[in-house]
């Protein structure tokens, strides 16, 4: 197809309308993984050849196409409003071109897929950088990094498109039927997202790298009403890198009773009280605490200030690696966008950087830190761990988390339920609930989904009003039990802002079965 | 450039022509996002994005669906629109589901988009980035700051015959500035700005710089309850708390801090608040100018939603509108947010404070309670303890728990209203003209040494 039969216009308006060579139609043309073959190159090369002409020191460009679908039953009555997007059906695709110049960054972005296009946004995401340089006070400086020219994928069992709607919906009808029926149940609401992202990168250091990425988010939420009170109650499934197999081996048809019931429960569950008690917590539940306190303030953009004017800064600081006790003996947390099924799992980051795993906390010491290509020299490091993400090709990229988990115990390490057996006074804890941070990540406040009593060894009833205290490491230096790797799981969030313009990132997070010994619960209703 | 009302008609028109449904909504969305970035007193980030998509909802009865693309071509509006016809005939009917809004429909005009936003470039925004790092540097500060821009058309058209079209610009300067030692941090800013020349790049970095100077080495003081003094921002993200409770159908439902005793009613007509907190949506307000269009094309009036503490309106969809059979309220309450304010300055409220703390800025504010309004958050860069009418120290931050429905009955003293944005963001409308407030017995819970 030549480049004159994409544009048209739209009547007389001059309002230009691009026709088909839309990312998707030019992927079409393109032989999948054969990433030196494909149309995108042809574009690509014009944007880096572009870029140089005008005397940028780096250039990258980046087309993504991300399809958001979702569908949502509440009350019997099917919506939209859900997802990894703004929910329904969305698609968007274009392309965003990232330059250096003056030592200084530049970037634009467009859904026009032309060569014109192009070729004006680079020329425009240049002037930027150069208009940029009168406020500049360093220079950036990128850690180097390996040409790749690859293609990867998430793999993937059922595509979520190959599923008709019909068995979407029956299926979250289903759902929706069996909650109504739990009595003090006044409202459900039964979900499935899926979010596939498609994006292929070049730089002008020579990569080439097509990456397909699925995601896909089920779960329900049910919400009671019982003497005056109303309680919600969320099924916790874990979202993954993966197809439709999630929404299929997630067993939620089989928990809906449970989780309604327990959602009566909770409207009449006595409060908590005020006082330091024992908490063990769930995988679904940990992952939280994991997200705010441990993941955030390891991002290293944040360390050095980056970050001050909105998501924050960091209590840990460059010269904590090695030294700062961030928990427990039995404190081991792992970085990781290699594990199949995490939702930041990829091939390469969005600096072209190959995925890796590495650990940032060792028995409890903090040992490295989360970075890319820009920030690796802050810590003296000459390679980027590969922490560069954009939620779209509308986006600039930039430093977001991994996969962040917490290991699980050694072999012979307790059970769920002799952790339980194990505590006198405490509460356990299920699923996400409030939590607020300070913008440092010392001073979390956290509540959950579900909170059970825990006397002498044995779960009794239900609690409501539960909060809990955290300063961050004198919490996890409370950390005297994790269960071992057959009750380890990932969790995981869609929804992680970053950034101005704030974009939405999706981590998963790993952990064990944990207990956190004499933590202040209750305050926040005292 | 942004998009004429002719062209956007045109392209709705067009989208309209092609649904085969039995009725169809567009909604647009588009133009330029831009933003600056700066950190540690130099830029990092400056961009352009260009954006445009079309969120196409058809109908056939009671059976709905939307989608969304971005892409205008014919072929890919065609295959947007099968594939959501094919959707819509596929879902169960949905009860819910309203008449489409008829013309006509009387839209309050007045101009959005003045040319000094329209035409606030990326050069204009780093010399505004260098101006303030310059005072940041003669101060002995590190200013890091965002200066987000939109140059926007949202519109949307119905098979009905209805078009609406709002286009805006505006502009926000937000800059924080930390001391070199780390031990103290100062906000300053505004927000949702028509005309850029009332940003005062200069005057708000040395705000920011004055509040890191004097913030460091704060000292702990006991967490209890505490005479509070909002400064605007903090008093715009604690005010956006409440207005959730606003939904008249949460309400009803019994699932609100707006329910009554019994399933079904709610606080309406009630004196929830003290007899100094008003709240109004005040549509084609000279210095928001904000949209005029309301829910699904309504055209948005001036609502009061609590005049002297009494709850005056809730928020009537207009499907549970119908259903209680009650007019649509088409106003939503986040729509060109007004709350009176007084004649105070923080200085004099200051001056009349015993013992209390001055709050620059609030963090991470979450819902712990939905019933009760009871929130959590954090206190941050800047927070000072008053004594005897004076400050007379920085202090390290808080953790809070409190419900606004508390502290609306405990307002001691209001000042002039300021445009300031209410959410935790600054990328979507959310401007509102806000008061500082002085509030008692405000609940300070823990305390946190992060700065």
């Amino acid at each position: 197809m030549q480049r004159r039969e994409f544009v048209k216009t739209l009547g007389a308006t001059g309002v230009a309308l691009y026709a088909s060579d839309l990312v998707g139609d030019l992927m079409a043309q393109s032989p999948r993984a054969r990433v030196m073959d494909s149309r995108f190159r042809g574009l690509s090369d014009l944007a880096l050849g572009e870029a140089k002409r005008l005397g940028c020191t780096y250039a990258d460009i980046r087309f993504t196409r991300n399809v958001n679908d979702s569908v949502a039953v509440r009350d019997r009555i099917v919506t939209d409003s859900f997802g990894f997007g703004a929910g329904g059906m969305e698609t968007s695709a274009g392309f965003g071109v990232r330059v250096i110049h003056s030592g200084v960054w530049g970037f634009a972005s467009s859904p026009f897929v032309t060569e014109a296009e192009i070729r004006k946004i680079t020329a425009q995401a240049t002037e930027v950088a150069k208009a940029s340089a009168v406020s500049k006070r360093f220079e950036v400086k990128l850690a180097p990094v390996e040409a790749y020219q690859d293609y990867w994928a998430v793999p993937v069992q059922q595509k979520p498109e190959d599923v008709s709607l019909d068995d979407k919906i029956s299926f979250l009808m289903k759902i929706n039927e069996a909650a109504l029926k739990v009595p003090g149940v006044i409202r459900v609401q039964s979900n499935m997202a899926f979010d596939y992202e498609w994006k292929y990168l070049a730089t002008s250091e020579g990569s080439y790298i097509e990456q397909e990425i699925w995601r896909t988010s089920p779960g329900f939420t049910v919400t009671a009403l019982k003497d005056g009170k109303a309680k919600s109650r969320t099924f916790s499934v874990a979202p993954k890198s993966a197809g439709y197999e999630v929404v299929l081996e997630a067993r939620m048809l089989e928990n809906v009773e449970r989780i309604a019931a327990e959602a009566v429960e909770h409207c009449t569950a006595p409060p908590a009280g005020v006082g330091l008690k024992d908490l063990v917590m769930t995988p679904a539940h940990a992952m939280l605490t994991i997200h705010e306190i441990v993941a955030h303030p390891t991002e290293l953009d944040r360390v050095v200030g980056y970050e001050a004017n909105y998501a924050g800064t960091s209590f840990v600081k460059v010269g904590d690696i090695g030294k700062l006790m961030m928990g427990s003996k039995l404190f081991n947390v792992t970085c990781d966008r290699t594990l199949p099924g995490g939702m930041c799992t990829v091939g390469y980051d969005d600096d072209g950087v190959k995925s890796q795993r590495w650990p940032i906390i060792r028995e409890g010491r903090l040992v490295d830190l989360q970075t890319n290509r820009e920030t690796a020299h802050y810590i003296g490091q000459t390679a980027s761990k590969g922490c560069t993400f954009a939620t779209s090709w509308r986006n600039y990229p930039f430093l977001r988390m991994p996969n962040v988990h917490v290991e699980p115990g050694p072999p012979g390490s307790p059970t769920p339920d002799e952790i339980i057996a194990d505590t006198k006074d405490g509460i356990l804890i299920d699923g996400r609930g409030s939590y607020s941070i300070d913008q440092q990540r010392f001073n979390g406040q956290f509540g959950g989904d579900a909170f059970w009593e825990i006397k002498n060894g044995k779960k009794t009833r239900m609690l409501s009003d539960v909060t809990y205290n955290a300063i961050t490491t004198d919490f996890w230096q409370n950390l005297d039990a994790t269960s071992g790797k057959e009750s380890w799981a990932m969790f995981g969030t869609t929804g992680d802002a970053k950034g101005q313009p704030v974009q939405i990132n999706h981590p998963s997070h790993g952990s064990p079965w944990v207990r956190i010994r004499r933590i202040m619960v209750g305050a926040a209703f005292s | 450039m942004a998009y004429s009302r002719d062209e956007i008609k045109q392209i709705t028109d067009k989208v309209l022509n092609m649904c085969k449904a039995d009725a169809a909504e567009v909604r647009f969305s588009g133009g330029e996002r831009s933003a600056t970035r700066f950190a540690n007193s130099s830029i990092t980030a400056n961009l352009i994005e260009h954006d445009q998509e079309v969120s196409i909802t058809v109908r056939f009865g009671q059976k709905t669906a939307s989608a969304t693309t971005h892409q205008f071509d014919d072929e890919s509006l065609t295959r947007t629109i099968d594939a959501v016809q094919a959707l819509a005939r596929r879902k169960p009917d949905n009860p819910e589901l309203m008449p489409l809004v008829e013309p006509p429909q009387a839209y309050m005009e007045f101009d959005a988009a003045l040319p000094s936003a329209v035409n606030f470039g990326p050069a204009e925004r780093a010399r505004m980035v260098k101006a303030s790092t310059d005072i940041c540097e003669k101060r002995g500060v590190l200013g890091a700051g965002y200066i987000p821009k939109f140059d926007w058309v949202e519109a949307s058209a119905n098979s009905g015959g209805l078009f609406t079209y709002f286009h805006y610009a505006d502009a926000s300067f937000i800059l924080t500035c930390r001391t070199p030692d780390q031990t103290g941090s100062g906000w300053a800013g505004t927000t949702g700005v028509k005309d850029i020349r009332n940003i005062d790049a200069e005057m708000l970095t040395n705000v920011a710089a004055d509040k890191a100077l004097k913030s460091r080495k704060p000292r702990a003081v006991e967490p209890g309850n505490y005479t509070v003094i909002l400064e605007p921002r903090p008093a715009a993200r604690y005010l956006s708390l409440m207005l959730g409770s606003l939904n008249a159908r949460n309400a009803e439902e019994g699932r609100s801090f707006m329910s009554g005793k019994q399933r079904g009613e709610t606080r309406l007509g009630e004196k929830v608040f003290g007899d100094n907190f008003t709240l109004r949506s005040e549509i084609g307000n000279q210095v928001l100018r904000q949209s005029p269009v309301g829910q699904d094309g309504l055209a948005a009036r001036s609502v009061t939603w609590i005049e002297k503490g009494v709850v005056k309106n809730l928020f009537y969809d207009r499907y549970w509108a119908q259903r209680q059979k009650k007019e649509p309220t088409g106003t939503t309450p986040n729509m060109s947010l007004v709350m009176d304010g007084g004649t105070a300055s923080v200085d004099e409220m200051i001056k009349s404070t015993k013992r209390g703390l001055l709050v620059s800025f609030f963090w991470y504010i979450r819902p712990v309670d939905n019933m009760t309004l009871l929130n959590t958050g954090m206190t941050r860069d800047g927070l000072f303890l008053i004594e005897n009418g004076e400050i007379v120290a920085p202090v390290q931050n808080f953790r809070w728990n409190e419900s606004p429905a508390v502290s609306f009955n405990n307002i001691s003293a209001l000042g002039p209203q300021v445009p300031m944005h209410t959410g935790e963001a600054y990328d979507n409308p959310g401007t509102a003209l806000v008061p500082a407030m002085k509030l008692e017995d405000f609940t300070m819970t823990s305390i946190s040494p992060a700065v």
